[in-house]
């Protein structure tokens, strides 16, 4: 407990310093809770989810690092790896590939590498997957950019 | 071809015959987490029925174990028993050879009480840092498993004010809070000299996955519970500069008359070596682990 608060405290104090350093994301503390945590990251240029920006929610286990934080999307997504649902996120460093060498910030960007490099082969969100298996990369993209533009873009006028 | 349609569907076929009014959200959350839970809870029972280092015991303790088991075991746990007189058994979860390596190390530093040793280990460690911080690690990531170790070293020497005990050390060594960040020390020095050395390492890693030295590192060496391979222990070796013998007790046998047990001296390269003396002397490894397919436990000289 007393462990996971230092880390959270020293990654806390990185990503006050390093605010400019990663314009793709912007990663903040709960006000009352070190344990909890929201990003917002922009979706990768040339996919589907360019333009649009995605909150994630982080809750960091006790054990932290040693155990790895639960991430999931709040925003809206299609993609294989995201649960359409729950925005639970398929990704291995999240479960047994995980090590106290990343950190929220490099989480972060495992999940925009995620975005851009779908993992069909072990989908959370099947109708995702199944396009993409089967080839039909333009459905996949249509409905993926019709998501984006639903639930990660500001509403115009 | 799999997908997670199987077990949901079976997920809502038991919700619906347990609860008149399922609530689709409830089991549409069954998924990673529940996985990962039901891991923690395996673990957790693995965990009472081993600490994470457990009691000496003698050798014969090895021998009952295979008492209806191959003939060529027996034979060889005879042999052994003319060297070694006892062995420490570890936890199964994949962080037995960093576990054994810990334990057995910091033992032989408070049996011996050589100040010498831990110096040069110190400095060792130092290096290790510098390592890391070179290959682009942060240092927040981590210091914090650097200093819980040079915590451990110091404190198993007499005669300053945090000195422990045998009884001490060993309940350290099963307390997880201390335990598993010391064994993720090793996990960071391991793969910073991996990573360090990638030319020197890549062949044999090669051989062993597919993967290249980074990704090796990230998905073999750095997370908690992957088990260790030569690769590691002679990284690890190296890194510390710290010989490790390993004997290997698994049903190989010659066919000409009588069992003999292999084991293997893993010597730190000389060049890692900063304060080697540039002898070539043989150096007796004073950690010797036992090998047996799959697992590492401690072993006892006589």
């Amino acid at each position: 407990m007393q462990a996971s608060r230092a880390r959270l405290f020293k990654e806390y104090k990185e990503v006050q310093r390093e605010k400019t350093a990663d314009p793709d994301i912007q990663l903040a503390c709960d006000d009352s809770n070190i344990f909890k945590w929201t990003a917002l990251i922009k979706g990768p240029s040339e996919t589907p989810y360019e333009g649009g920006v995605f909150q994630l929610a982080f809750a960091v286990p006790e054990q932290y690092p040693l155990q790895p934080p639960q991430v999931r999307f709040l925003t809206k997504i299609f993609h294989p790896n995201v649960h359409f649902k729950t925005g639970e996120i398929c990704l291995d460093i999240l479960k047994n590939a995980w090590s106290p060498a990343w950190t929220l910030q490099s989480v972060c960007r495992a999940i925009i590498a995620l975005m851009a490099h779908p993992e069909p082969d072990s989908p959370l969100n099947c109708d995702s997957g199944n396009l993409l298996r089967s080839g039909d990369i333009r459905g996949f993209q249509s409905m993926a950019k019709m998501y984006t533009r639903l639930a990660a873009m500001p509403k115009k006028g | 071809m799999q997908n997670k349609d199987g077990p949901q569907a079976d997920g809502e076929l038991e919700a619906a015959t347990s609860n008149p009014t399922p609530d689709f959200d409830d089991w549409a959350k069954f998924g990673d987490d529940d996985i990962m839970q039901q891991q923690t809870a395996i673990r957790a029972e693995e965990a009472e029925k081993a600490p994470f280092v457990g009691d000496k015991e003698p050798l014969s303790s090895l021998a009952a174990e295979y008492q209806s088991g191959s003939p060529i075991l027996l034979e060889k746990i005879k042999v052994l028993g003319e060297k070694y007189a006892a062995i420490r058994r570890t936890r199964g979860d994949g962080n037995c050879f960093f576990r054994s390596f810990m334990f057995s190390y910091l033992e032989h530093i408070l049996e011996s009480q050589d100040r010498a040793e831990v110096d040069r280990a110190k400095s060792n460690v130092e290096q290790c840092r510098k390592t890391l911080q070179s290959l682009g690690y942060a240092d927040f990531t981590f210091e914090d498993f650097f200093a819980l170790f040079l915590e451990q070293l110091e404190s198993v020497l007499q005669g300053n004010g945090t000195s422990i005990s045998q009884e001490e050390l060993l309940l350290r060594s099963r307390d997880q809070s201390i335990s598993d960040y010391v064994v993720m020390f090793f996990r960071f020095v391991t793969s910073g000299e991996i990573r360090k050395r990638s030319e020197f390492f890549e062949p044999f890693i090669m051989g062993l996955t597919n993967a290249t030295v980074e990704q090796f590192c990230k998905s073999s060496v750095e997370p908690m519970g992957e088990e260790s391979d030569h690769v590691h222990i002679t990284a690890l070796s190296d890194a510390l500069g710290v010989p490790i013998r390993v004997v290997y007790l698994d049903r190989s046998s010659c066919d000409s008359a009588g069992v003999s047990v292999n084991h293997h001296d893993f010597i730190p390269a000389v060049g890692g070596l900063p304060n080697a003396s540039g002898s070539t002397e043989t150096v007796s490894p004073f950690i010797t682990l036992l090998y047996r397919p799959g697992h590492y436990d401690i072993l006892y000289s006589k």
